[in-house]
């Protein structure tokens, strides 16, 4: 493993997977205890049920508010009604890359490039330069994409259908754009052990023009007063673990590409937007900010990309792991491979931290913030609810 | 600063594509309707010696060059029609272990360029107030009942819809949620397009796809 270790923890912790808990550096086999508080009703109090499946929830998870009425004093949520079990030791590490991907499809660029990572470094594959700068630009069109989409939605429970309808048509622009570059809507089969496969025509312009159509879109929305006051205050939260554009918004200069050894963050000048406000607005604001910055890092990132073809991994054992900086946050895979075969793969997604973040968040407020901030942590419950075995 | 964001729409103009009753305008090639012979090597056994089963295929595009995608969007089977729906057709989603590609692609129908509003196709939040139900994903243990009461909830008539490899033969990943003979309408797709989708469900009710403009005929019940 050529970027991390078995240790004590240490430094910033990421998430656990099924054994072991993940770290900046460090893989610590002790699972990190994530307090799981119940909540018993006060006098007055009662339980709402939401979901598993309800309209007004895109993936399928329960919630349990506890509440007198308007003000919610706890959220429980439970992520794992829908958990599926995936067959994934035992296969070749391109066998394994079709179910990987499909862990969570919409990000599934993340999860395949760092997968595909952590098998790199297993097995001491060097990938090209010109493929990395691809890879760049697969993560962060997935991250232009997936920021679109919790930004949509946290317009919708303010019933603002025309910027919802707007950011809709550019998120179909940008899945048709990822369609002509990956060859499929979803990133799907577009990169491999070792490689990738990307078409670079025509995509420049029309990046820029989802920069210049979201910058419109952005800027009027921030004068809309109704709308800023539905975020601000909303979802306060800056203790604890955080990930992603929620720790970002809470002023925490966390990121995993700025980390990166590979892609060519670095050499891009690429520097994560800090702010100051730790609540849906702060989120709401940090995600159209990166939604700007992605398009930029594309547009440099395009003339130096390139594509090469898969590596064999026939017969080839290692251990490695590899963190990307999914739309979400920090996701982490581990794989020890034996004999050109997966032995064990383990993987922390950042919905758990998320998941625990928004919790926290929810207390204290009030029924109708709950859409809100909900949406604003742009939590995918698919990589969480899965037993990979 | 209502009339503000009224003005603003107004000026981007029509953004709605007229499929189904036009080709489409971008179609993805994966997936699609894919062409060829031979070939091994398909990690879902959706070439046989019979051919390609488009249900059970997840375009991984493993089997190219042997066969090929030909950009055709209407890869899916209507068993069974409802017009009673025809003027307007509700549907409720149901997530039983989706990957999350597929709950988008549904939602996407819904996106400006396809509007399904358009063509009196709406999506509901309770199966109390559905005609359809759309299952997407694998079967999963936690969901069994959550399925289960949301069809006993639906009103008759009503149309089951598995939308995706996984819904309707469990794809990579599993095993489907309901066995295909309770599906009336089965898309493939992984996932699906939401120009398939859109034509599908089209079906579903009555709906014409027939193309008007490219006269490329009325093929949605394969
Ligand atoms: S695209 Fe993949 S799943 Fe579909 S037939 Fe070809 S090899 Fe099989
Ligand atoms: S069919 Fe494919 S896209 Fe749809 S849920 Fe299954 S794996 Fe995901």
């Amino acid at each position: 493993m050529r970027y991390y270790r078995f240790g004590n923890p240490e430094g910033r912790f990421i998430g656990n997977t099924e054994k072991y808990a993940a770290y900046e550096n460090v893989i610590s086999e002790h699972r990190h205890e994530i307090g799981a508080e119940s909540y018993q009703n006060l006098p007055g109090e009662f339980t709402f049920a939401y979901g598993p499946a309800t309209g007004g929830l895109i993936e399928s998870v329960a919630f349990d508010l506890h509440t007198p009425g308007e003000l919610i004093k706890h959220v429980g949520v439970d992520p794992y009604v829908k958990t599926r079990p995936l067959k994934i030791r035992g296969l070749a590490p391109q066998d394994a890359l079709l179910m990987v991907e499909r862990i969570n499809g919409f990000h599934a660029a993340s999860n395949a490039l760092a997968f595909e990572m952590a098998v790199e470094d297993a097995l001491d594959i060097d990938v090209p330069d010109r493929v990395w700068y691809s890879r760049l630009i697969m993560l962060e069109l997935e991250r232009i994409r997936s920021n679109l989409e919790v930004v949509k939605r946290v317009c919708e429970p303010a019933g603002f259908g025309v910027p919802q309808n707007q950011i809709s048509y550019l998120r179909e622009n940008v899945a048709r754009i990822i369609s002509r570059l990956a060859g499929h809507r979803y990133f799907f089969s577009a990169s491999s052990i070792g490689g990738c496969q990307i078409s670079k025509s025509g995509i420049e312009t029309m990046i820029s023009s989802v920069k210049r159509e979201f910058g419109e879109i952005f800027n009027a929305l921030l004068e809309s007063k109704i709308f800023l006051n539905r975020l601000q205050n909303n979802g306060n939260i800056n203790e604890g673990d955080l990930l992603g554009p929620a720790a970002r918004a809470a002023g925490r200069n966390v990121d995993a590409r700025l980390e990166e050894m590979h892609m060519p963050y670095a050499d891009l000048g690429f520097k994560p937007f800090i702010f100051d406000e730790p609540d849906a607005f702060g989120r709401f604001y940090v995600r159209s900010q990166e939604i700007l910055a992605s398009t930029d890092m594309i547009s440099e990132a395009l003339e130096h990309s390139g594509n090469s073809s898969a590596t064999d991994t026939a017969g080839a054992s290692g251990e490695g792991a590899a963190r990307v900086e999914s739309p979400q946050g920090d996701l982490f895979y581990y794989v020890r491979i034996t004999d050109g075969r997966i032995e064990d793969i383990q993987m922390s997604s950042p919905s758990l931290l998320n998941i625990e973040a928004f919790r926290k968040s929810m207390a204290g407020n009030i029924f109708t913030d709950y859409h809100f901030n909900w949406e604003s942590f742009g939590i995918w419950i698919s990589e969480l609810a899965v037993v990979i075995q | 600063m209502s009339s503000l964001w009224f003005l603003n729409g107004v000026r981007k103009g029509i953004k709605t594509e007229r499929y189904p009753s036009t080709d489409p305008a971008a179609a993805p090639q994966w997936p699609s309707r894919l062409s060829g012979s031979n070939g091994g090597n398909c990690p879902v056994d959706a070439i046989t010696p019979e051919g390609w089963i488009k249900e059970k295929c997840i375009f991984c595009r493993r089997c190219v060059p042997d066969y090929q995608p030909t950009g055709d969007q209407d890869i899916f089977t209507v068993k069974k029609t409802e017009d009673t729906f025809l003027k307007s057709f509700h549907l409720f989603p149901l997530d039983s272990g989706a990957c999350g590609s597929c709950n988008m692609e549904f939602l996407s129908i819904f996106a400006p360029q396809y509007d399904a509003n358009r063509l009196g196709i709406f999506m509901v939040n309770t199966p109390r107030h559905a005609d359809a139900i759309i299952i997407m994903g694998v079967m999963t243990q936690g969901m069994k009942e959550a399925l289960d009461r949301a069809y006993e909830a639906m009103p008759e008539p009503k149309l089951v819809i598995a939308l995706g490899a996984c819904a309707v033969t469990g794809g990579i990943i599993g095993n489907a949620p309901l066995d295909r003979e309770k599906y009336h309408v089965e898309i493939a797709g992984c996932p699906p397009s939401p120009y398939t989708i859109l034509s599908a469900i089209n079906a579903a009710r009555g709906g014409s796809n027939m193309r008007r403009d490219s006269g490329s005929g009325n093929r949605e019940a394969d």
